[in-house]
């Protein structure tokens, strides 16, 4: 029998969107998968000299890692992802495919794009159910709309387990007695710990229990109406931060901490509204930038003024 | 009631005249100069595109001069962040204690409604200042595009500039259909006369955000600049396109045209750089120049898909984003070494065909 077929997997970005599922999806479709290792130097010195100067750090990490999957997989996977629901993603989001194709070479500045073929499907769930457009992406592949469907419902299981698990555990830390500090980020920028300078890290050893925005549950959030106060957003993740704001705001919270990547559009819009949210409750609130240049001792520094000022 | 809203090039006529045919009280905002850049960014969030930075600047001065209503026009559909320009202008003057009232004009059909409630005009008199707008909207750039023809051409510099600065001067003052109907006549009469040596000159299109293409005060009047050097400048993006291609649901043709480089939107106008460089390519130009806010969003995903056509085409391509650190001579520097590449390559595709 001849070796499974490798698909390559970027480590960054919309991977973390749905950490897991498409891995496990892929994998039970009988392929073989290769993820690109956690973020590093070089991973995002790559990056940087690969992508477009003026977009945003996140991008700019995803590029690196696609060009360390080059030649290493059959096929590398790159979505195009549009909507959720009604919701948009970051309209960056949906050129990634065609960017992929066109980077440009680190010395000679130009365009080759990356040598291994790109496995594209847009998933517009406003136009056709996820479902099946994974089962187009699946023919795609030469594999049986059966095995598709079943590979699927693995994925969803296993995305569901460590959903729970998460859940639970961010629960459990909102019931603590030390400090809460709730993170406010998309999800790339939270579980990616050497973009995020190991932030988790860093809170913990301060005395303080850090809880993501992203593994508060959703179960029974509410939905919120537009006022001009607050607009109602059309981005997913603008909506979800901002009902899960309100969410949060019904425990006993001591800061908060938004993190956004440099140049990141979006975040400029969502900063404004969520920095007002924290003001109007009196839950002290800091605003950190990342980007390929951020120091750590400067880092640092500002997270330790920042605990001091809590009471 | 005081109406103002954003400066944006000439269009900022139009949209005056609009507001005083609809019988509203109107403060015009004042043209965008450095200073009102620097009033805007003070206060403006810092990541936040160039565009919204200069509408505070103007806001401010109008409020200055006694405004207290804002018209803010936003974005409907296109996943850009001009969607949440005036919540966010409206967050920002709040928390500088400028209280002014917002009227979002979102692009859809509540635009008649809306106008009905603040300027209380019958409906007969909103259909006709609306035809009345888009008919000096079509002036607007019909006079835009005629000076880029002539500009390159004419004999005496400067000839067609004070025409045309004139022409819009007096367009500020009319009120009636007939005094637009003569003043289009006589201005394109006064246009006549401009002594032009009919040659062929380098012809460059631009590209890019509509709000920095159409703003000459932004763009440090490239349009000017080119054409003084000598250059044809071609510009498909303008207030009347944007509208049609709404109208006539032209999103569809060209995302078809693009579909190797691009296979989907990527929000506001990214598209159409796409697509107008293709034709910019087809038709034979010597040059494409893409203006954009820095770090707008549609503009810099696609601007890699612009250079992959410069560089499979060879084509000269020249991209300038636009911010507040940006100043005059470093712009007019580049443009002026364009435009030394643009000639070159003029000159041998012309010896080429011979």
């Amino acid at each position: 029998m001849a070796s499974k077929m490798k698909i390559g997997i970027p480590r960054a970005l919309i991977y973390w969107k749905r950490p897991y599922f498409w891995e496990v999806f892929f994998e039970n479709l009988g392929f073989e998968v290769l993820l690109s290792p956690e973020t590093n130097k070089e991973i995002v010195e790559i990056g940087v000299k690969i992508s477009d100067p003026e977009t945003c750090f996140s991008n700019k990490v995803y590029f690196g890692h696609l060009k360390w999957l080059e030649e290493k997989c059959d096929l590398i996977f790159v979505p195009r992802l549009r909507r959720k629901g009604n919701f948009e993603y970051c309209p960056k989001f949906f050129g990634l495919p065609d960017l992929a194709k066109i980077l440009v070479h680190p010395h000679t500045k130009f365009g080759v794009g990356v040598k291994t073929k790109i496995l594209t499907e847009t998933f517009d769930e406003k136009k056709k159910k996820f479902e099946e457009s994974l089962v187009k992406l699946g023919k795609k592949l030469g594999k049986q709309k059966e095995e598709i469907e079943k590979a699927f419902q693995e994925a969803l299981k296993k995305e569901k387990e460590i959903r729970e698990k998460q859940e639970k555990e961010a629960l459990e830390k909102l019931e603590s007695n030390l400090k809460k500090i709730i993170l406010i980020s998309h999800p790339y920028n939270l579980y990616d710990e050497y973009v995020n300078l190991r932030i988790k890290e860093r809170l913990e050893k301060l005395g303080v229990v850090p809880i993501f925005i992203e593994e508060i549950p959703t179960s029974n959030i509410e939905h919120l109406t537009s006022n001009f106060e607050f607009p109602q957003f059309h981005w997913e993740f603008a909506k979800e931060i901002m009902e899960k704001i309100n969410e949060i705001l019904k425990y006993e919270i001591d800061g908060a901490i938004e993190i956004s990547s440099f140049a990141c559009g979006c975040d400029a819009v969502l900063k404004e509204f969520v920095e007002k949210k924290f003001k109007e409750n009196k839950i002290p609130f800091l605003y950190l930038i990342i980007d390929e240049h951020t120091g750590e001792a400067g880092f640092q520094t500002r997270l330790e003024a920042f605990i001091d000022t809590i009471p | 009631m005081k109406i103002t809203f954003p400066y944006w090039g000439n269009y900022t006529i139009a949209f005056e005249l609009l507001a005083k045919k609809l019988g509203l009280e109107v403060v015009p905002p004042e043209k965008t100069t450095p200073k009102t850049i620097e009033k805007g960014v003070k206060i403006a969030p810092e990541m936040y595109c160039f565009p919204l930075k200069v509408n505070l600047g103007n806001f401010l001065e109008a409020i200055e001069r006694g405004a207290d209503t804002i018209l803010m026009p936003t974005a409907l559909g296109g996943s850009c962040r001009l969607r949440y320009y005036a919540f966010v202008q409206d967050k920002v003057l709040k928390e500088e204690g400028k209280d002014a009232n917002f009227i979002i004009f979102d692009q859809s059909l509540d635009i008649f409604s809306k106008m009905k409630k603040i300027s209380r005009a019958s409906f007969f008199k909103m259909i006709s200042a609306t035809i009345f707008t888009l008919k000096v909207l079509n002036f607007i750039e019909k006079l835009e595009k005629k000076a880029q023809y002539l500009r390159p051409r004419e004999i005496e510099k400067g000839d067609t500039d004070r025409i045309l600065n004139s022409a819009f001067k007096r367009l500020r003052e009319i009120q009636k259909f007939s005094e637009l109907l003569k003043l289009e006549k006589e201005v394109s009469k006064e246009l006549d006369q401009i002594k032009i040596e009919r040659k062929k000159v380098p012809k460059v299109g631009i590209v890019g955000e509509i709000y920095t293409v159409c703003d000459h005060a932004i763009n440090f009047e490239i349009e000017r600049k080119l054409g003084n050097l000598g250059i044809e400048v071609h510009r498909e993006m303008s207030l009347l396109y944007h509208l049609k291609k709404k109208i006539f649901f032209k999103d569809f043709f060209i995302q078809r045209k693009i579909k190797p480089y691009l296979g989907s939107t990527v929000g506001g106008h990214g598209r159409d750089a796409i697509y107008e460089m293709l034709k910019y390519v087809k038709e034979g130009f010597d040059g494409v120049i893409q203006l954009l806010p820095a770090y707008c969003m549609p503009e810099s995903t696609v601007r890699p898909i612009l250079e992959k056509i410069h560089q499979e085409t060879k084509i000269p391509f020249l991209s300038l984003s636009l911010d507040e650190q940006v100043a005059e001579a470093g712009i007019d520097t580049r443009i002026e070494a364009f435009v030394d590449v643009v000639k070159n390559y003029h000159q041998h595709n012309a010896n080429r065909c011979e």
